[in-house]
């Protein structure tokens, strides 16, 4: 591949990408860490199961709400100033940004605005749809970019690894809950697959958001020339 | 924007492709698989089995069991040739065969049958009625003796873990059989609510049965499910009115009334459903149900219908035991994945807390034929049993005695009659289970707990909701935490635990029926004289020689 022929993802500055990765990352990270506290009290039985669903509840109603708002401005914002496939891609990223707004919301919205069966599955069924809302944009995002002749060489790699991380971290906790709820409960080896699950699981958001602020670097170091102090600044951080 | 050639397309293609073949590639699903061609001794070999003394040579025992329908078995096994009659006869030299094998429902027909025409078998379970009719006919073995002499220190530990148990056994100072043990503490009842609606309606924890009225009437009248309609009640009940699910003697408790259990009131032991105290709850059951917060209809529902109600999510309240999450409580997430239920110790009427009745759990005997030449035997069946297969924490024990999670209908200790459970392990396994969850350290629990513990932490971390099931029953705040509590200081146990007396066995049959008739009348709207009629007629129709032998009986075994 020629380098020569490279651009970078988005033009004038990466501002959008860098802030759409912090965005993503700071959501994954502030989820697991008010999960975490939320879960480490109940399991202490400092907090009963109802306050710990009406807290967590309330918590992601908002915070994904918010998020998923924040997620679709800077997709868009992303796409604005991107050209080529890698416009198709942030387009289609954009549609991850329903996920967070259907994390808390996904059971009512299915089972009862639609009336689905919840064939007594409903929160893995409904986890499941959440994480399919998010991972096939974002892995279809991340294939395209994989694929993108202009893309930079390092951040075609990257957006290869990406998607075997999205599509890990999305579906590894999914697969588990089947075996351990439907296939093979009480087998010891799930039993320790559930334990890894659930520290997966706080990756969903983070992992694939360090990725785009890894994308964010590398097509910046393309535009040295031009950047702005402020991604010199960020730019720096992430060094 | 650039159009995307046709190699891109193609490449695009291609990763797509990559990306389902790896996703697709995955272990096939496991089937069920018949046993591997090996012989006894492969099978036990390299398990940490605590062995007893081997008979050498082998001795030959015969007995009886009953197999249900249900029971399956894996490849050419059979209940005559099994993992257990393999094991005992190699490991520890019984050979045991059974003389005759028959469903459940027909073993103590059967069982009566075969002793009255002189064929006895060298081991055998009883009821307790047996247990006294076979001692009076110098059928049974003493085993007490043996029993000093062979228990092991987790034998005696779990058959004395209910102070009842070997009481229940013993006649006259002597032990005549092995109590067949369980969680007596499992039987009562606690208040289980759906904490789902609580929160909608913004409802506290009920601390008194004014509150639990109180949440039945906004249950009843303020659209819990939030459908528009009032279509829901207060609290189910079936028509068998006892039992483990939907029951009204979690109820009464409340209001310090006991029915159908005998309890301690000035030095001697009374009949609790003929006690003034039932009048108030009777009263209370009444308003509800002319309120509409009972079903119109419990007096003709039994507990499958009761279980639709729970699964429409028209039902908000139930007494019933702690186990009740599991089914029918679990039914109620059929349409909605929000809904769950949370249990609540008993509340009171008054400022005296409210205690939980329950029951003996020792519902039948182990016991050996008088002349037989080995009584020892059964001890040490019963020890292999308590000390490899209790509470073990090695996998291959288990799937070699117990059952293989590929194969989760095969039930492999149905096929021995020596099968004890450890009436404390609930709430000892409980405890721990809490004190693992509070450090997030599952080490050192054992498999069962330990698989608790991440179906608990699957709810608390991963946001499966259908996980409600076990933190509702063994999770922090759980129903084994309430249990623990009935225990202690709580619960309210029948302390009559024998053979039925004579009169009782006579006049019972009789006197339930209309118990449960008057009961189900005046809870319809029927004046509550009716009870102070019953209460009247009961002690005229019998009810007064039982009160007399039951005390009779109190003094002999107190």
């Amino acid at each position: 591949m020629n380098d020569k022929s490279k651009q970078p993802l988005v033009q004038r500055s990466h501002l959008p990408l860098i802030l759409l990765g912090v965005v993503m990352t700071g959501y994954g990270l502030l989820t697991a860490l008010v999960g975490s506290w939320f879960s480490s009290q109940a399991m202490r039985g400092l907090m009963t199961a109802g306050v710990y669903r009406a807290r967590l509840m309330a918590f992601e109603q908002t915070a994904g709400l918010m998020a998923g708002l924040l997620f679709c401005a800077l997709f868009v914002w992303c796409a604005v100033r991107a050209s080529g496939i890698v416009r198709v891609a942030f387009a289609i990223g954009a549609l991850a940004s329903f996920a967070p707004v259907l994390t808390g919301r996904a059971e009512r919205l299915l089972f009862t605005v639609l009336g689905l069966p919840t064939m007594s599955a409903g929160s893995v069924i409904a986890g499941a749809v959440t994480a399919l809302v998010f991972a096939l944009p974002m892995m279809i995002l991340f294939i395209l970019l994989a694929c993108g002749r202009r893309v930079p060489r390092g951040g075609r790699w990257l957006s290869l690894a990406s998607i075997f991380v999205v599509l890990g971290t999305a579906f590894f906790p999914i697969y588990v809950t089947v075996l351990a709820f439907l296939l093979k409960p009480g087998d010891p080896a799930v039993g320790r697959m559930m334990q890894v699950s659930s520290q997966v699981l706080k990756l969903r958001f983070i992992l694939p958001g360090l990725s785009l602020l890894g994308l964010a670097l590398i097509s910046a170091r393309l535009t040295r020339p031009q950047s702005s102090d402020a991604e010199a600044v960020v730019e720096g951080v992430l060094q | 924007m650039k159009h995307f050639s046709r190699t891109q397309w193609n490449k695009v293609a291609g990763l797509l492709l990559i990306v389902m073949l790896l996703v697709s590639c995955g272990k096939p699903a496991s089937k069920a698989t018949p046993p591997p061609d090996v012989t006894a001794e492969d099978a036990f070999m390299g398990l940490p089995l605590a062995i007893p003394k081997r008979y050498d040579p082998s001795i030959e025992m015969q007995s009886v069991i009953s197999v249900n329908a249900t029971v399956k078995f894996l490849g050419e096994d059979d209940i005559h040739n099994n993992i257990w009659t393999r094991a005992y006869e190699q490991l520890l030299g019984i050979k045991l065969t059974y003389k005759w094998v028959v469903d459940g429902s027909m073993y103590g027909q059967k069982l009566g049958l075969s002793v009255n025409s002189g064929d006895v078998p060298d081991m055998f379970a009883v009821s307790p009625e047996q247990l006294h009719l076979f001692h009076e006919a110098g059928l049974l073995a003493d085993l007490t003796d043996v029993y000093e002499a062979e228990a092991s220190a987790k034998t005696r530990d779990v058959l004395t873990q209910d102070p009842i148990s070997l009481k229940a056994a013993t006649i006259d100072g002597r032990l005549w059989g092995i109590p067949l043990t369980d969680a007596a503490v499992a039987s009562a009842s606690l208040l289980w609510i759906r904490q789902d609606w609580m929160d909608k309606l913004g409802i506290e924890a009920p601390a008194s049965m004014a509150d639990v009225l109180e949440i039945s009437r906004r249950f009843t009248e303020e659209d819990p499910d939030g459908n528009g309609a009032q279509d829901t009640i207060g609290l189910c009940v079936t028509k068998s009115l006892w039992g483990a699910i939907a029951n009204l003697q979690g109820f009464f408790n409340g209001y310090h009334a006991y029915p159908g259990i005998w309890y301690e009131r000035g030095g001697s032991l009374v009949y609790g459903s003929v006690q003034p105290e039932m009048r108030d709850a009777l009263l209370a059951l009444q308003k509800m149900y002319a309120d509409g917060q009972l079903d119109r209809e419990f007096g003709v529902k039994d507990i499958n219908q009761v279980t639709e109600t729970i699964a429409q999510g028209k039902c908000g309240m139930e007494f019933g035991v702690w186990w009740n999450p599991y089914h029918p409580l679990n039914q109620s997430q059929a349409n909605n994945p929000h809904a769950f239920w949370t249990a609540f110790p008993i509340p009171s009427v008054d400022a005296t807390p409210a205690k939980s009745q329950y029951y003996s759990a020792i519902g039948a005997f182990l016991v050996v034929r008088n002349g037989y030449e080995h009584p020892e035997a059964l001890i040490r069946m019963i020890n292999f049993w308590t000390d490899n297969i209790l509470g073990t924490e090695d996998d291959n024990i288990r799937r070699t005695f117990l059952g293989d999670i590929e194969n989760p209908d095969v039930v492999l200790y149905k096929y021995t009659p020596v099968v004890l459970w450890e009436p404390n392990a609930m709430i000892d396994g409980g405890k721990k289970l809490r004190e693992a969850l509070a450090k997030k350290d599952p080490s050192g629990l054992d498999l069962d707990t330990q698989w608790r513990y991440r179906i608990i932490q699957a709810y608390f971390e991963q946001g499966t909701l259908e996980a409600w099931v076990e933190v509702a029953t063994n999770g922090p705040n759980g129903a084994t935490t309430i249990l623990e509590q009935v225990m202690r200081d709580r619960g309210q146990l029948n302390r009559f635990y024998g053979v039925p007396t004579a009169t009782m066995a006579e006049k019972m049959p009789t006197l339930q029926p209309m118990e449960d008739e008057v009961i189900t009348k005046i809870i319809m709207g029927e004046p509550i004289g009716s009870f102070d009629q019953f209460v009247e007629n009961w002690y005229k129709l019998g009810g007064t020689e039982i009160v007399n032998e039951v005390n009779l009986w109190a003094e002999r075994n107190h």
